[in-house]
Order: structure tokens, then sequence, then C-alpha cells
């Protein structure tokens, strides 16, 4: 279980059945890149499972958060494993949308 | 009237942690003078994504400071941030390039940061002076359900 806590940005991890999901919470900006980092680095390389971000309980992200998931997306990409977005708030799905990030999560 | 300009100024330091007190006196001002939710979201990020140019790439030492200048009209919202930093070319640096015509294996990290500003406001002007820092200007107009005489 890999847990990290803020008061503005928060992350939990649940494992089951091949299936890894990061609950989020809060604003994912750029003074909580690094702690966003650190949660996924450990789990990003695990071909073996689904990795999933649920983020319904997220209210901003910015460039930084998006520049992450990226970068996850491209890691992810490389060793034929899945990463996606579930939940994703209508504020922040905008986003996804208008930077082009959205089409690299439907698969 | 319409030529009355309130003005509100920020002084904080250029460090990520204070972006947040941007987006909160902006929500503030920004609902104070009637913009919806969906507005305030947007310029919400627009700001915070000048800020954090700001808060990477002007200052290599810490102790730097930004200034953002909050400017009120009847017609709409300027939201002014300068630093005084190196100052180098952070759009052109950067670019301002979307996702869309690229492949996952041709995308770079970074760079979205302009892009969303330019795609949040009305108006987006950059002003890089070499030596004097940066200052980026964002604008929302209020939508007006009717036209005042």
């Amino acid at each position: 279980m890999n847990t990290k806590t803020n008061d503005k940005f928060n992350a939990k991890t649940q494992m089951s059945e091949g299936v890894c999901t990061v609950f989020l919470s809060g604003e994912l900006d750029l003074s909580v890149a690094p702690d966003f980092r650190l949660v996924m680095e450990p789990l990003v390389g695990n071909s073996e499972v689904d990795l999933i971000v649920n983020m319904k309980d997220m209210t901003y992200i910015d460039s930084t958060g998006i520049g992450i998931l990226l970068s996850i997306l491209k890691a992810r990409h490389g060793m034929e494993a899945r990463f996606a977005v579930e939940e994703v708030p209508p504020q922040i799905q905008k986003l996804f949308d208008m930077t082009g990030i959205a089409k690299f999560f439907q698969s | 009237m319409n030529s009355d300009v309130q003005r509100v100024t920020l002084n904080l330091p250029a460090s990520a942690e204070y972006v947040d007190i941007v987006r909160l006196n902006l929500y503030g001002i920004a609902s104070k003078m009637g913009f919806s939710y969906e507005e305030i979201e947007d310029m919400k990020v627009a700001v915070s994504e000048a800020c954090n140019n700001s808060v990477l790439y002007a200052y290599s030492q810490e102790g730097g400071m930004v200034e953002v200048l909050f400017q009120v009209t009847s017609e709409s919202l300027s939201i002014t941030v300068r630093d005084e930093g190196e100052s180098f070319d952070s759009v052109g640096a950067v670019g301002n390039r979307s996702l869309h015509d690229k492949d996952l294996s041709e995308v770079q990290i970074g760079g979205l940061g302009f892009y969303l500003m330019e795609a949040l406001m009305d108006e987006v002007s950059v002003t890089n002076q070499a030596g004097k820092g940066t200052e980026v200007m964002l604008t929302k107009r209020l939508a007006r359900s009717e036209e005042r005489v």
C-alpha cells in the first residue's frame, strides 16, 4: 500500500486482480508534482498489471500534471502495458481534450 | 464608467507553493465580477501556467519574486504575471503546441502551458525584455446577457 498524504493533494494505491488503481484527490499542480512522481514511479514499470488513475476527487490539474501523465503513457506504451484514467471530472476532461492527451487514453 | 480600472496586486515568492494563493485570489475577484464557474476554472488554469513559468524559468537562484496584477473593469479581467528573472525566451524554448497531430512516440513532455493559456483566455500577450524579466498578460472578457446603453 503506497500512500502519500498532503493537505492539498492525496494519492492512495489499491491493488486487486491484475489491476492497480491510484485514487487521486485535490489539486495536482507544480508544487505536488514530485509527490505524484514518487507515488507513480514504482508502479509504472510493472507491466503485469493494468495501471489506472482514478480522478473522481481531483479538483485541479495543470500542465505539469498532464506532463507526468504523458510520460507515464509513453513508458507504458513502450512496454505494451495498459494505462488509463477513470472518473475524470468535466473541467479536467476539458483540458485533456484541449491539449490532445485524451486520445492516448482511448484504448 | 467603463474606463474605470480597479487594481489588486499580489507579490509572492517565485515558488510553487504560492501558486495556489494566486488561484484563490483569482477565484475571489472573478466570482465577485460575475464570471461563470467554467470561466473561472479556465482562468485558474491559465494564470497558474503563467505563474509556473515564472517559478520554473525566471530565476536561477532562490529569493525571486512574482508580481500578479489583477485589473478589473466592467467589461473584463486582465491578469498580469510579472517576474524580474533572466528572461530567456520561454515561449520559444518550450513551444506552444498541442498533442493533437502527434503520435505518442513523437510527443515531447512540456510546452503545453502556453498552449493552454492561449486556448483558455481571450487575449494573451507575452513581453520579454532581456535582463528585465517576463510579463504575461491574460485577459478574459465578461460575457454580457444584455448590452447596456
